[in-house]
């Protein structure tokens, strides 16, 4: 049989590359779209976070088909966990989950993501790419708060375009 | 004193004497009910735009309710709010206003021409409703899983009070177009039942926080409607005993027995027993749920209530339920697609023609196309929805008219064209290579969760050739010399498929199998197996072997696999793929067959291989056998089913239905 699995292997592992390499860009692209549609007066960061926010909602309610009560709070936050590094994963980046001290509290670290590099070159501020991480991850928690009954939240401790080397997240149940 | 609205004496029918607790009355509120059926109210989308009643719909109900021999009959669940948030359907007749009176009594009239009892039902879809507006209404702003579904608004309170006045209007409209009984639908999502459910219903104010709160306003609905209607008209609730929403922090089961008792503490005159919201991740009603899963539930309900309690959920068969009622279980046999399948399914029943039923097959297609805003169908009945037109119907044929028909293949599509044809007075012959009826399906049904039940289409079918005189010729192969012998005046060829061929594979491979010999236990299959094809077929066998132990891949070239299983049925089978270790590469094709591996090619030309002993073939074409000898005799010819584009059972019995009426 003609199979040349290295090469094969080599042909996939490409093109996945280039598709993580073509959303960062497209991402890139149609910022500088709604910048231009918004005018000098509108402030790019309020765009981006907009476009967070939006984007956030829909990737969280794209979650919910996937994630189930049935065995538990405990087995429910570990679903919402993998959804996370799944969804970053895709993407490029290399993430970790591991547990908190406390119930219900999950830390999040990435050691390697691609959006830094992608708004180095495409000149948009670091810090703008923290803020917009953030509302993100926050929103993707809108829907399945309230879908599922719960409150649970995320906040950023390191960032990667804040020259900390990693990124550290804490997704937690809010104390009442 | 109780009332009773048509006399039925049925202790002259056979069917009577075999289901004595089915055919036996029982008091409904202040109404004797003659028998224990009812056929359950069912959405169509035969309506008109605006909610108002259609011909189609008249004559869809006039056929269930002739049915019910002299049971209840409800028409599809009415909505009832002009700002059409409660619409969950397009085609769903309306209630919000008494221009929509005259109409409904078209139904009821129907309903009482065969002397049957007119059922109304109150639904607001709530959920899974706005259909045709931007937004829905809810309790609680709960965002939807499904993105079929539109966005939902909490209800203020004063918007409830207005929701349960709605109902108790629509229930007075309900009265004056003539229905004698009333129904609340708080099921399987709609809003009722959003406002019971703890999944749903978040609010704090006293029309949520506790159950007694949650039911607040179904309470306030039962009594307001009750008081409308009067004592002679008993007014019923369809209410889930089990939510199946446990993902989604549902009711529990004590929680929803709870409920029950609280309707019929607020004066409900009977409970339809239900299971599952169309959210549920747990399947309910699809041919994989074996029958008779859920009366375990009516069961609950009757330990823990007094007044008569209903159920359907795939009770396809009379022996179920009459079993249930003897034993003290449940009090009435309802049914809803078994009547969509076959109309007169009871009657039948009754009149001991049980082989005469055509079976529902539990496929879902005909909600999947409630979903998908297309008026009702049916994958068996080639009638169904079609019943106001009378070009459906068989039309005798004058004598001078008359044919000779040679139909070739015994499968579904030809034996639904021959009993139709034989029908309508044309002298018949089938032909088949093969010693027995049913075709493929004989071989499809096989396959593992439910597809026995397919069978119940050829016992349907031989039963109506034996009684319309059709001429069965078994174990004969029609060659082109028995054409020119006979010399029909038509000839149809149902011949079934022809099975594709992997280029480079010879003849006789023993690597490479056929689907029907897998299915028919006549194939050597190993241990390590790649079925050839996506589609229904694929599936089917691909889950067979893996029950069997067998690691199974499949290959096929439509993007998903199963692209020919509607979507409400679909989803069981990705789960079962996934649960018994199937791979499906989709949008691939096999580029080699190697010993013990074959090289998959994607569609964007990345290869690699996968191991296996044997490789199923499932993919299949037109066949063109015979087509050119019945050409070359210049006869009138048809092609059907398989033969004609490969597709499935529900299109040979439509293709076969419709030639055997036009020819
Ligand atoms: C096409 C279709 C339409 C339905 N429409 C309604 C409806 O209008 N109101 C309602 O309470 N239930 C409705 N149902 C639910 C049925 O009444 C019934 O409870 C369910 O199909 C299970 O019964 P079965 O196994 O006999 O089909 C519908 C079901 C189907 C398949
Ligand atoms: S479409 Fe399928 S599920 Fe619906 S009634 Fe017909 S056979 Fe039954």
């Amino acid at each position: 049989m003609a199979f040349d699995a290295e090469k094969e292997i080599y042909k996939t592992w490409r093109s996945k590359k280039a598709a993580q390499d073509e959303i960062g860009k497209m991402y890139m692209r149609w910022r500088q779209v709604a910048l231009d549609l918004a005018g000098e007066k509108a402030n790019p960061l309020d765009v981006s976070l907009k476009c967070s926010e939006i984007m956030g909602r829909e990737v969280g309610k794209s979650w919910l088909p996937r994630m189930s009560f049935a065995k538990g709070e405990e087995n429910w936050l570990k679903g919402l966990t993998m959804n996370y590094v799944g969804w970053w994963s895709t993407l490029g980046a290399s993430i970790k989950a591991q547990p908190g001290e406390k119930p219900f509290e999950v830390f999040l670290s990435w050691n390697r993501c691609p959006w830094p590099t992608f708004c180095k070159e495409y000149e948009v501020p670091m810090e703008e790419d923290v803020l917009c991480c953030d509302a993100f991850l926050k929103h993707i928690l809108k829907d399945v708060n309230v879908f599922f009954n719960v409150e649970y939240d995320i906040e950023t401790l390191k960032a990667i375009p804040r020259g900390q080397g990693q990124c550290l997240r804490r997704l937690f149940k809010v104390e009442k | 004193m109780a009332k009773q609205l048509f006399e039925w004496d049925y202790s002259s029918y056979a069917g009577a004497k075999k289901y004595p607790n089915l055919f036996s009355p029982i008091q409904v509120g202040n109404l004797i009910v003659p028998n224990r059926i009812k056929y359950a109210a069912t959405e169509d989308n035969l309506n008109d735009e605006h909610g108002f009643i259609t011909d189609a719909d008249v004559a869809y109900m006039r056929s269930r309710a002739e049915g019910v021999v002299g049971g209840l009959c409800f028409m599809q669940g009415v909505y009832m709010d002009p700002a059409r948030k409660g619409q969950g359907y397009v085609g769903q007749a309306a209630c919000w206003d008494d221009k929509f009176v005259p109409g409904l009594k078209r139904i009821a009239d129907a309903i009482h021409g065969e002397k049957a009892i007119a059922g109304f039902q109150l639904m607001d879809c709530g959920r899974v409703g706005a259909v045709e507006v931007p937004s829905g209404h809810g309790p609680s702003t709960v965002p939807q899983r499904l993105r079929i579904f539109k966005p939902m608004f909490e209800m203020t309170v004063k918007e409830v009070e207005e929701m349960v006045q709605q109902h108790v209007n629509a229930a007075k409209r309900g009265v004056e177009a003539g229905f004698d009984v009333m129904e609340i639908s708080g099921i399987v999502g709609y809003l009722l039942s959003n406002f019971v459910s703890s999944y749903t219903n978040r609010r704090t104010d006293k029309y949520g926080g506790d159950l007694r709160g949650r039911m607040q306003a179904v309470v306030e609905i039962i009594q307001g409607v009750k008081e409308a209607v009067g004592p002679d008209v008993p007014v019923g609730i369809r209410l889930c005993c089990e939510e199946l929403l446990d993902d989604v922090r549902g009711n529990t089961p004590e929680e929803s027995l709870e409920t029950y008792r609280i309707a019929e503490q607020a004066g409900a005159d009977y409970l339809s027993v239900t299971a599952g919201w169309q959210e549920s991740i747990v399947p309910v009603i699809s041919r994989d749920v074996p029958m008779g899963s859920w009366l375990h539930l009516a069961k609950r309900a009757k330990g823990a209530l007094k007044i008569p309690v209903q159920m359907a959920y795939r009770l396809f068969i009379p022996e179920l339920p009459e079993k249930a009622i003897a034993a003290g279980e449940l009090d009435f046999w309802e049914m809803c697609r078994s009547m969509i399948a076959d109309p007169y399914m009871p009657k039948k029943v009754l009149e001991d023609r049980q082989n005469e039923i055509r079976h529902c097959v539990a496929c879902n297609l005909c909600l999947a196309r409630l979903f998908r805003d297309a008026p009702m169908t049916c994958y068996i009945n080639p009638l169904c929805a079609h019943e106001h037109d009378q070009g459906f119907y068989p039309q005798p044929v004058a004598d001078d008219d008359k044919k000779n028909i040679m139909i070739v293949g015994a499968g579904p599509a030809g034996m639904e064209c021959a009993y139709v044809a034989a029908q309508r007075g044309h002298e018949v012959h089938v032909y088949d290579k093969r010693s027995e009826l049913g075709g493929t399906l004989i071989e499809a049904s096989k396959a593992p969760y439910g597809d026995e039940e397919l069978m119940t289409c050829v016992t349907y079918q031989k039963t109506l050739a034996e009684k319309y005189g059709v001429n069965l010729h078994l174990g004969a192969e029609v060659n082109a010399d028995l054409i020119s012998e006979e010399m029909p005046d038509a000839v149809v060829l149902a011949t079934g498929p022809v099975y594709s061929q992997l280029k480079g594979v010879e003849p006789g491979d023993k690597r490479v199998v056929n689907v029907l010999d897998v299915l028919g236990g006549r194939a050597q299959v190993g241990e390590t197996v790649v079925v050839w094809g996506n589609r229904k077929p694929g599936i089917g066998v691909a889950l067979s072997l893996a029950k069997q132990g067998k690691k199974v891949t499949i290959v096929g070239e439509d993007k998903s696999a199963g692209f020919d299983i509607n979507p409400s049925f679909k989803w069981r089978y990705a789960i079962y793929l996934r649960q018994n270790g199937v791979n499906a590469y989709n949008d691939c094709t096999i580029a080699e067959v190697g010993d013990g591996q074959i090289i998959v090619k994607t569609f964007d030309g990345c290869k690699f291989p996968v191991k296996c002993d044997t490789l199923v073939v499932t993919e299949r074409e037109a066949n063109e056998d015979l087509k050119s000898a019945v050409q070359g005799e210049g006869i009138e010819f048809y092609v059907i089913g398989d033969a004609l584009v490969p597709r499935n059972l529900s299109s040979a019995v439509h293709d076969g239905y419709r030639i055997g009426l036009r020819i």
